[in-house]
């Protein structure tokens, strides 16, 4: 046998050598997948068969959902009106546009916050008479954005400017800080203190008191004179509680 | 021609499969190797998402809760639609 010939059958050999250790190792290999795969597929065939009713589920919760939004937003069209998608606007950013959309509506969205402060739209809300048709809302936002407050006061006539206040009272001088109400007739006692009228005081006697107005003319016993500076003896006084 | 020459060629050609042939199956081999641990992990995820999905059937009871709640939100708008006067 020549050489070249046993080096062929050696190589020869070494290629079906490889192969079958290789090939072997392969379908062993195939073999786990196998095993593998026949545990996987029943959790798969779980998770389908859970997963079936979801899509119905879910497809009549939205149709419920859908309805009660259209309903309430057909509501709130019917009430709010023009302002209606910048109502949507100011609370939701960006859903103005789509609200017009939904509810076949078209036209520029004017987010009402940046028009009225929160206050005002809650008063014209309430119905309180706010100035909510002080501009037009396809003008510009009456708001302004750096003196936002002083701008939502403009809304309302004030006089002396938005910003004046009424000067404060100095207390005990005017007639509003007054601790007694302003009598209807200032020097007459029409009634005593039990409410039966008292008749008309005859005219003041020369040199008497100056009240003569208010002291019903049949009084009875004197009053004691009026204590002095130089008769006081004692620390009690003369009249009838601290006898 | 030297009548050697052929098999001096099926030597050569020989010795060059050989390594060829060798690195083919080998990939193979790695190949297959790697899938098994990968199927285990998907039979583990697989198995705990079946279980996670235990939980679908109360979106039947979420289901009748929200026809509910859509009841009480039409019946309350149309309780508005009459106290609130219109634009």
């Amino acid at each position: 046998m020549k050489i070249q010939v046993a080096i062929i059958l050696l190589e020869v050999v070494l290629i079906v050598l490889a192969l079958a250790v290789y090939l072997i190792a392969t379908i062993i290999q195939l073999f786990k997948i196998n095993a593998g795969l026949d545990v996987v597929l029943p959790a798969v065939g779980e998770i389908v068969a859970k997963t079936a009713p979801i899509n119905g589920v879910l497809d009549a919760i939205v149709k419920n959902l859908v309805t009660a939004r259209d309903a309430l937003e057909g509501l709130h069209l019917k009430k709010a009106g023009a302002d209606a998608a910048g109502l949507v606007e100011s609370v939701f950013p960006g859903e103005g546009a789509n609200f017009l959309r939904r509810v076949g509506r078209s036209g520029k969205v004017v987010n009402v916050g940046t028009v009225y402060t929160r206050g005002v739209g809650i008063l014209a809300s309430l119905g309180r008479g706010a100035p909510i048709g002080a501009a037009h809302t396809k003008g510009p936002a009456v708001r302004d954005p750096k003196y936002s407050t002083t701008a939502a006061s403009m809304l309302y006539p004030r006089p002396g400017g938005a910003r004046s206040r009424p000067k404060s009272p100095v207390v005990g001088r005017e007639v509003a800080h007054s601790p007694y109400e302003e009598a209807l007739t200032p020097g007459e006692r029409p009634r005593d203190a039990t409410g039966r009228h008292v008749e008309a005081a005859p005219p003041a006697a020369p040199g008497g008191q100056a009240d003569g107005g208010d002291r019903p003319p049949a009084a009875g016993p004197a009053p004691p004179p009026p204590p002095t500076a130089n008769r006081i003896t004692s620390a009690k006084g003369t009249r009838p509680w601290e006898r | 021609m030297d009548p050697d020459i052929p098999l001096w060629l099926m030597v050569i050609v020989l010795a060059v499969v050989i390594p060829v042939l060798a690195g083919l199956l080998k990939g193979v081999l790695k190949a297959a190797t790697s899938i098994p641990p990968k199927i285990d992990a998907i039979a583990g995820v697989a198995a705990a998402a079946s279980k996670d999905l235990d939980a679908v059937v109360i979106l039947l009871t979420t289901q009748n809760y929200i026809s509910q709640i859509t009841g009480s939100v039409l019946n309350y708008g149309g309780s508005l639609n009459v106290a609130l006067p219109d634009y």
